[in-house]
């Protein structure tokens, strides 16, 4: 009897189990509505090239081009759509900005009152995904729509350089719009004409032509406030139509053969998963289900380097990942009787001084691991003169790029000089080369393995001389909220620029910026009148000493908005860099990278400077 | 059913209603409280540009209005649009993911309870053989082992070395790895309770009556060993969905599941306040009415059971 039982149940047993495995494949069907987004990993998709499944992050929050402030929208958006200029890659592998929708990118026109003024004729033949015309009309109405106030846009701001975005975004004591009317100075005259005026001339204007903000979106699809949200309903003008989206899980573009040169594109379809689960990419490309991956675990960077030798990528992005400090921190040994701009001066110092007790090229190669540059500038690496040449490599004008020698053999005498100068204000013990009467420090970063590691370093050099640096985690929004109200004393930080112009990285400065976390000209800073600026040998005619913040700084940089002499500009703006290294607030660490996995079979693929990545050209080989 | 069970039915309905209330009240102004807020971005937005999407989402006004226009809205199931995703609505952001994790969920949970029962009976019956030590020693394995470290076991073995299943759970054959990982810990627990259960059961007068009676072996195993020994497991329904809610945030992440859990989590850490209040709500009430089923069960199952 026992072993009837035991049969029986044995017997249910194996049912259960076939049960729950039917289950799961009965859900396929239903699951999965969409057709072309039926995907279960590569041998399905990828044998015949037609298909290229990648993943760059989880899903974004919009796919609308005026509202999207993500890379990996970005890239979505620049596969959907077609703006005036786009990031082209020449044959010689060199990126450059070419027209897309207009004919050519046009040289502006000065005006007698300081504005210029751009003429684009659109190419014949611009059609939108459902057959409609694209009309210049529609670039006029997307870009009034982009900058508007209804929109609130986080890049509305792109369109500052336009004339006319300064009267949209005008209030008065209250807070209230004065001028709920106000447009953009663009026009349509005809079907195919653009006429744009600038307030003023502005070097990377076909940067901006290039960037999704820019792009058209047409007055009927977007009245429909859910239109980017379903296939259905997202109508786009450039090499792929959006075809498939699975919340969380996929995006699927399917090339438009309306487009006008669809016979360019060489992909058929781009499956973009979504994910942010950095282990799970690695899975899915290393099993080959997925071709590209944005992101990797960092712990296995090291092995993923010597594993995939010819898989793995680093490129550079527009960005520096540094630490801040708060300027009205106090850091002066008690009793040091300094006061105003003399104890400004003197925390400037010491705080330069500190900067130097960091081994950046331990930190790139031991810490970060991700094929990162040593900084000692904070414009980035890959932001360029007017003539070609590196803007990080001019700053300083020092025989080394930077502000400090950031070379591995500088590193010793740049501590023994940093100690020296500590020296100066703090008692020091030689028999324990400690010092004594530092006080502590806490470094506040937001949660997260690699920052960790970075503080857990920045720890580990300071308490060698003495120094105390607590380290203090918080949530991203919490850490985002205390460091934009400076309620830190050193805080972690980066920024990735959106334009190849260093003026994306000096403007965030001024006394009134929101991103100005150092806290410059605010609190007990607006009133330390330790600055001296001198516009003279500019031809401008502004010389302040022993001024504020405000006074120098935020001159300097609306002077360098609205200088129209390049060259001047240049010069102007690593003054900027210059005014903001010697208060060593920022301290840089190292220029951001990209990294990423590519399999080996993808060809003709390429990313541009803000880390876009283009897969339209790509074909699929083997 | 008689009067006093409708009676207790509809003060537990009542019960889980304030619950649910006092979750909607706490999380509401708990949100509020943490500091942030869902404009906060790395590229802080101009205060003009922060005002209008402020106005535009009625953040302008003062909290308890808001959370009075909230309750409203809540009343008649409008749970407003994402802040974040521009131009989705809560609930259909929530219903997308849902539709997604209650699949993994009820599968998880039928396996756990059928792989359980089975195990936990051939284990009883079997007591003190081979398969009853083989049955406890790997029971006792998957109770202590956390679910992050089975899924990434799972993973690596079936996904990255056999490669035989896909590693991401967007797809239906992407699904098994994560019912599995889900269903191994409560499937476990279910074996161990079921095997004590039934073994105290077994040794009950009245199953010694009915075998001195002759009744037959199955017959007394399933027609009156089993219902009893169920009990306990009722009882760890509530838990055991309460497990599922929760272990699948971590599951979902594991094996890329898109679903609720995701946007749960990151809901926060977006201060996308509607989608925030939308989800708690939605997992709360899921709680709380199992939990009310369960109860009610035990009623069912066993009819001596006081309710009061």
């Amino acid at each position: 009897m026992k072993k009837f039982v035991a049969l029986v149940l044995a017997l249910t047993m194996s049912v259960s189990m076939f049960a729950c495995g039917s289950k799961d494949t009965t859900g396929d069907t239903a699951d999965n509505g969409s057709a072309t987004t039926e995907n279960n990993g590569s041998t399905a998709t990828t044998a015949d090239g037609s298909v290229l499944s990648v993943c760059l992050a989880s899903e974004p929050d919009t796919i609308d081009p005026a509202l999207n402030s993500t890379v990996d929208g970005a890239t979505m958006v620049v596969h959907l759509f077609s703006g005036l200029a786009t990031w082209e890659q020449a044959e010689d592998g060199t990126l450059q900005i070419v027209a897309d929708a207009a004919e050519e990118l046009v040289e502006g026109v000065p005006n007698e009152d300081g504005t210029v003024t751009y003429t684009y004729t659109l190419r014949d033949g611009l059609t939108w995904s459902d057959g409609e015309p694209v009309t210049a009309d529609d670039f006029v109405f997307a870009w009034n729509r982009a900058a508007s106030v209804d929109l609130a846009a986080d890049y509305g701001y792109m369109f500052e350089v336009v004339d006319g975005y300064d009267e949209i975004w005008e209030t008065d004591a209250d807070g209230n719009f004065v001028n709920p009317d106000a447009k953009l100075n663009v026009q349509a005259p005809d079907e195919k004409t653009i006429v744009v005026t600038l307030a003023n001339a502005v070097s990377y204007w076909n940067e901006l032509l290039a960037f999704p903000t820019y792009y058209p979106v047409r007055e009927d699809v977007v009245a429909n406030e859910a239109w980017a949200t379903d296939p259905s309903t997202y109508v786009s003008n450039g090499p792929y139509t959006l075809t498939g989206w699975e919340h969380n899980s996929v995006i699927t573009l399917t090339k438009n053969e309306h487009y006008v040169d669809a016979d360019l594109i060489t992909m058929p379809q781009i499956d973009f998963y979504l994910s942010d689960d950095n282990n799970n990419m690695l899975t899915n490309f290393e099993n080959g289900s997925w071709q590209l991956i944005d992101d990797v675990p960092t712990n296995e960077i090291a092995n993923l380097q010597a594993t995939y030798p010819d898989e793995y990528f680093v490129t550079g992005q527009l960005g520096t990942y540094y630490v801040c400090w708060n300027i009205n921190e106090d850091i002066l040994p008690e009793g040091s009787g300094l006061t105003g701009a003399e104890a400004e001066n003197a925390k400037a110092e010491i705080r330069n001084a500190i900067s130097l007790l960091f081994d950046r090229n331990y930190i790139v190669e031991s810490v970060a691991q991700g094929g990162q540059k040593p900084a000692s500038s904070f414009v980035a690496m890959g932001v360029t003169n007017p003539d070609g040449t590196e803007f990080y490599e001019t700053a300083g004008g020092n025989d080394y790029p930077g502000y400090y020698d950031v070379s591995p053999e500088a590193y010793e005498s740049n501590f023994a000089s940093a100690i020296e100068t500590l020296k100066k204000y703090y008692d020091f013990d030689e028999s324990t080369q400690q010092f004594t009467n530092f006080p502590a420090l806490t470094y506040l970063y937001n949660t997260g393995d690699s920052h960790k590691a970075i503080g857990e370093y920045l720890a580990s050099a300071l308490s060698g001389v003495g120094i105390t640096l607590n380290l203090e985690n918080q949530e991203w929004n919490t850490f985002l909220n205390t460091r934009k109200d400076g309620g830190y004393s050193i805080a972690r930080n980066g920024w990735l620029a959106d334009y190849n112009d260093p003026i994306s990285f000096l403007d965030m400065w001024t006394s009134g910026s929101g991103n100005n976390d150092v806290q410059y000209g605010k609190g007990d800073h607006a009133s330390v009148a330790g600055y001296s600026l001198d516009l003279t040998p500019y031809g401008i005619d502004y010389k302040a000493e022993n001024a504020t913040w405000a006074e120098t700084y935020d001159v300097l940089i609306s002077n360098i908005k609205s200088c129209t002499d390049n060259e001047v500009r240049y010069e102007m703006m690593h003054l900027a860099e210059d005014m903001l290294m010697e208060t060593g607030c920022i301290v840089p660490l190292y220029f951001y990278t990209d990294i990423y996995m590519l399999d080996s079979s993808v060809k003709g693929f390429y990313s541009n400077p803000l880390g876009y990545k283009y897969f339209m050209y790509c074909t699929i080989e083997g | 059913m008689n009067s006093k069970t409708l009676m207790y039915i509809l003060k537990r309905i009542l019960l889980a209603i304030l619950t649910v209330w006092v979750v909607i009240t706490v999380t509401f102004f708990v949100t509020r409280i943490i500091p942030g807020g869902p404009f906060l971005s790395e590229k802080a937005v101009t205060p003009a540009a922060q005002a209008a999407m402020e106005a535009k989402y009625g953040l302008d006004k003062p909290v308890f209005e808001q959370y009075i226009t909230y309750l409203k809205d809540v009343l008649h199931l409008e749970f407003g649009p994402s802040l974040k995703q521009r131009g989705r609505d809560v609930i259909d952001i929530i219903s997308t993911g849902l539709k997604v994790s209650a699949k993994l969920g009820v599968i998880a949970a039928a396996c756990a309870a059928v792989v359980g029962i089975v195990l936990g009976s051939v284990a009883a019956l079997r007591r003190n053989k081979i398969i009853d030590k083989v049955i406890m020693v790997i029971t006792t394995a998957f109770v202590s082992m956390p679910s992050f470290i089975m899924g990434s076991l799972l993973l690596t073995l079936f996904a990255v070395k056999l490669a035989i299943l896909p590693a991401n759970g967007t797809t239906a054959s992407g699904l098994i790895l994560p019912v599995i990982t889900l269903a191994l810990y409560p499937a476990a627990y279910i074996t161990r309770l079921t095997r004590s259960s039934m073994l105290d059961v077994l040794g009950q007068d009245y199953i010694r009556t009915a075998r001195a009676k002759g009744v037959a072996g199955y017959r007394i195993i399933f027609g009156h060993a089993l219902k009893n020994s169920l009990i306990p497991v009722l009882t760890y329904l509530g838990p055991m969905l309460a497990y599922i809610v929760t272990g699948s945030l971590v599951v979902e992440k594991i094996f890329a599941v898109p679903g609720i859990g995701r946007d749960f989590v990151n809901s926060i850490t977006n201060r996308d306040y509607p989608l925030v209040m939308g989800t708690t709500i939605v997992l709360a009430t899921l709680i709380v009415v199992m939990n009310l089923i369960t109860d009610i069960l035990y009623k069912v199952v066993d009819p001596r059971i006081n309710l009061e």
